[in-house]
């Protein structure tokens, strides 16, 4: 199991996708139930309302992308098979989009519930929701950046 | 804009109003203390005739869309608002009165609707009670006869004949009674009792511990009966509804001539609205406001020919609204600017270089020229099919633009449709070309130069700033603030351009790194000595240095814009998943099939959601990133006195 590092390199595809998946599930189911309250009474404000839904739901695919490219670099879907080292690099490098995902899904997800009654009163305030609710995201975008960064660069390597 | 005072003769001012509201020229502008001799008009009375009948009309519209759903495109949003000719308004005019008559009606149809269907609710409750008495054969509120008293009702609860019996003899050995059991359930027994008229009261005092009611629906018909009669009403009632809302779907097919009513009274409203804003003495009448440098011209002419009026003007004060101009290239972004805020008089009109930047930065995260080239086609397609109303134009037109942009980052980033391309080519012939050996530029491939993308993203973000704060510095220059200018704003700028000239001097030599670090830490010694400069004692020392830690502030904005790199490589990589999987399925017919049907559904999904994604990114980079820099907003817009109509366009005279 140990000979390469092909079951850490996995162990990471699934750990990015799946937490940042989890946070991403959490903050758009919250943010789904909040509007379609909203939809009941309204439904003319659905694309507005799909809008601020979507925002939390970028999170999973940061995870799901660098889920991929692990599998494009680890001999899964193409690349070659990593050493040990390299596997560890790509477990290591898949919790900062896991983890960081995983809890801004749910930040951004209580954010945008928030964001949903707030256009709800009043349309004019919906790009200010919005923007509100994006002001969560860039934590996810710079662990998104360490992970990618870190994955794209593991196979050059010599480890 | 100008302030403009129109004195004309009270005798004109239908026919002035009326042009006034065509042309669309003015904005009115109630102002605060009438000037002596001058006195309101009193038009509430008529507006609230036309506000009543937009409501009636917008009430007919709903009931009639309850009853028969209008038909509607997914597309049909995008329709613009039915043109009309000028000369056509009085025909509609005309017909208003028979319009108003059918909104009546349909109104009073779907209230018959409402009272009848309440009606039936009771009736159904009625027969519920009726059921458990249908054996009965006299009338529920049979009375005593000359020997006999009668006691028709239920107790509440179970019990058999003899339970029964003996239960009131225990209560009362002495009183003679008879009874029938007419239905038993749970908690209930529904009973007759006869007993002597001589030992009435006694049972009554029985029946009273026992817990005896009368029932709630009494008739003097035998419950058979009476249920009969409730069932032929209900159904009586329920084909009248029937009628009605055969009747109210009848209308149906007056449901344009309705809207266009609607408008025709909205627009009235809107014109006595403004009589209420006039001052007027006995023969003339003041209309105040505001209008653009540029349409006063205009004005004259048109007031000179449909009136005798005497015309004055001045500038504008501060209180008077804001009318952007545009050209063709920025208006589109400024449904943007005017969702953040309208510019206050103290702003430049931000629009153009929010227009360029959203363009640039959108293109980028979306950064694919097959996308780029589709938004841009089915664009123009709709604009062309649909001819959709101003705002809506503008929005389309924002993002043709960008589709613009989107292509050409698109062909930088070597992305058409991910690497579609490439993959269906090597899918079909075996071979293994990458998009590089296709495309004959050289290519910026965001996974293969994260870093690079990365350094060039914050480096276009410092650019973004530095234009935010650019518009600052001319601000406060604008306004002889010279402090606000060079030692708030210009030091800055200075620091934040030094800071460059380091970075790069990192990559480059040292040459540049001795200058970069020269002139930021002359910015910053200049920054300490300068900043604190409004505050008194010790806090002119303490304020200078705490202004420095300003510069975590401006990093994080730096770093914000690593998102251009993070969403323009979701675009791609999204892309090369789908075309990857698609491809999974083998060369022959099945696998084709399967592999176009990924390939649309998988772009569709990508594009709805990393347009969005793009969309609200550019955004917050403008609404934080670069209007906190420079930008106050809180002005008004201008929004001239015209015939705001939701269903109707009216056609320009030319």
């Amino acid at each position: 199991m140990f000979e390469n590092g092909m079951f850490f390199a996995l162990v990471g595809a699934s750990i990015a996708t799946a937490l940042a998946g989890f946070g991403s599930a959490k903050g758009v189911g919250g943010a789904a139930q909040a509007s379609m309250g909203v939809l009941s009474e309204d439904s003319s404000k659905f694309g507005k309302m799909l809008v601020l839904t979507l925002l939390p739901g970028t999170q999973g695919l940061y995870g799901f992308i660098v889920g991929f490219l692990i599998l494009v670099n680890c001999g899964v879907l193409g690349g070659a098979v990593p050493t040990v080292a390299q596997g560890l690099a790509f477990l290591g490098a898949s919790l900062a989009i896991g983890i960081g995902g995983m809890v801004s899904g749910f930040a951004q997800g209580k954010a945008a519930v928030s964001g949903i009654a707030m256009s709800a009163k009043d349309d004019r305030n919906f790009s200010k929701a919005m923007v509100s609710v994006t002001l969560v995201e860039i934590y996810a975008l710079l662990s998104f950046i360490v992970s990618l960064l870190v994955v794209i660069s593991v196979p050059a390597l010599s480890i | 804009m100008k302030r403009v005072r129109i004195v004309a003769l009270r005798e004109d001012r239908k026919r002035l109003l009326e042009h006034l509201q065509d042309s669309a020229l003015i904005q009115i502008k109630k102002v605060k203390k009438n000037e002596k001799g001058f006195s309101n008009v009193d038009v509430t009375s008529q507006m609230q005739v036309f506000e009543r009948n937009v409501a009636l009309t917008e009430q007919a519209l709903k009931i009639l869309d309850d009853y028969s759903r209008e038909k509607k495109s997914m597309l049909s949003s995008f329709y613009g608002r039915k043109e009309i000719d000028p000369d056509d308004i009085g025909v509609i005019a005309s017909k208003s009165g028979e319009i108003i008559e059918i909104c009546r009606k349909i109104n009073d149809l779907n209230k018959t609707i409402i009272e009848n269907s309440s009606e039936q609710v009771r009736i159904s409750t009625s027969l519920s009670q009726l059921e458990v008495w249908k054996n009965l054969d006299i009338p529920i509120n049979t009375n005593d006869t000359k020997s006999t008293a009668v006691f028709i009702g239920s107790l509440p609860m179970k019990y058999t004949e003899t339970e029964l019996s003996q239960k009131i003899t225990s209560e009362n050995p002495k009183l003679e009674f008879e009874f029938e059991i007419q239905h038993t359930e749970d908690t209930m027994t529904c009973i007759v009792l006869f007993a002597p008229v001589s030992q009435k009261t006694m049972a009554e005092d029985v029946l009273r511990n026992l817990g005896f009611s009368k029932p709630m629906t009494l008739t003097a018909h035998t419950p058979k009966v009476k249920t009969e009669r409730l069932k032929a009403k209900s159904k009586k009632l329920f084909e009248e509804s029937e009628k009605a809302k055969e009747n109210i779907i009848s209308f149906a097919s007056r449901r344009d001539e309705i809207k266009v009513t609607q408008d025709y009274f909205r627009i009235r409203a809107d014109k006595y609205n403004v009589i209420n804003e006039l001052e007027h003495t006995r023969h003339v009448f003041v209309i105040n406001g505001y209008i653009p440098e540029e349409d006063l011209d205009k004005l004259e002419a048109l007031c000179n020919r449909v009136s005798t009026c005497y015309i004055e003007s001045e500038d504008a004060d501060e209180e008077a609204p804001v009318k952007l101009k545009n050209n063709r290239f920025s208006a589109p972004a400024q449904g943007i600017l005017t969702m953040y805020a309208a510019p206050s008089h103290a702003d430049v009109d931000p629009t153009p270089l929010l227009a360029f930047f959203f363009y640039f930065f959108f293109g980028m995260m979306f950064s694919d020229a097959g996308y780029g080239l589709l938004m841009v086609i089915a664009i123009g397609f709709v604009l062309k099919i649909f001819k959709p109303d101003d705002n809506m134009r503008r929005n389309l037109k924002l993002f043709q633009y960008c589709g613009i942009s989107t292509f050409i980052w698109g062909l930088i980033f070597g992305s058409i449709f991910g690497d579609a391309p490439a993959v269906l080519y090597n899918h079909f012939t075996g071979a293994n070309i990458t998009m590089t050996d296709i495309l004959p530029w050289p290519t910026l491939d965001p996974q293969k130069d994260a870093l690079m993308l990365m350094i060039i993203s914050i480096a276009f973000g410092l650019v973004h700033i530095l234009v935010g704060m650019g518009c600052k510095f001319y601000i406060c220059l604008k306004q002889k603030d010279y402090g606000g200018a060079f030692l708030d704003t210009g030091l800055w700028m200075l620091l934040l351009l030094g800071l460059a000239v380091l970075a790069v001097g990192i990559a480059v030599g040292p040459l540049f790194l001795y200058i970069g670090a020269g002139i930021a830490i002359a910015c910053a010694v200049g920054l300490v000595l300068t900043q604190g400069r409004n505050k008194k004692g010790f806090g002119k020392v303490i304020g200078g240095l705490a202004s420095l830690y300003d510069i975590t502030s401006y990093i994080s904005d730096l770093l914000s814009y690593s998102r251009l790199l993070a969403l323009g490589l979701t675009t791609g990589v999204m892309a090369q998943v789908f075309n990857m999987l698609a491809t999974m399925f083998g060369t022959n017919v099945a696998g084709s099939i399967i592999m176009v049907i990924i390939l649309i559904i998988g772009h569709a999904i990508n594009i709805g959601l990393n347009a969005l994604g793009s969309y609200v990114h550019t955004m917050r980079l403008q609404y934080v990133e670069m209007f906190s820099k420079f930008y106050e907003g809180g002005g008004e817009e201008f929004e001239p006195f015209s015939l705001k109509s939701k269903y109707i366009k009216i056609k320009e005279d030319k």
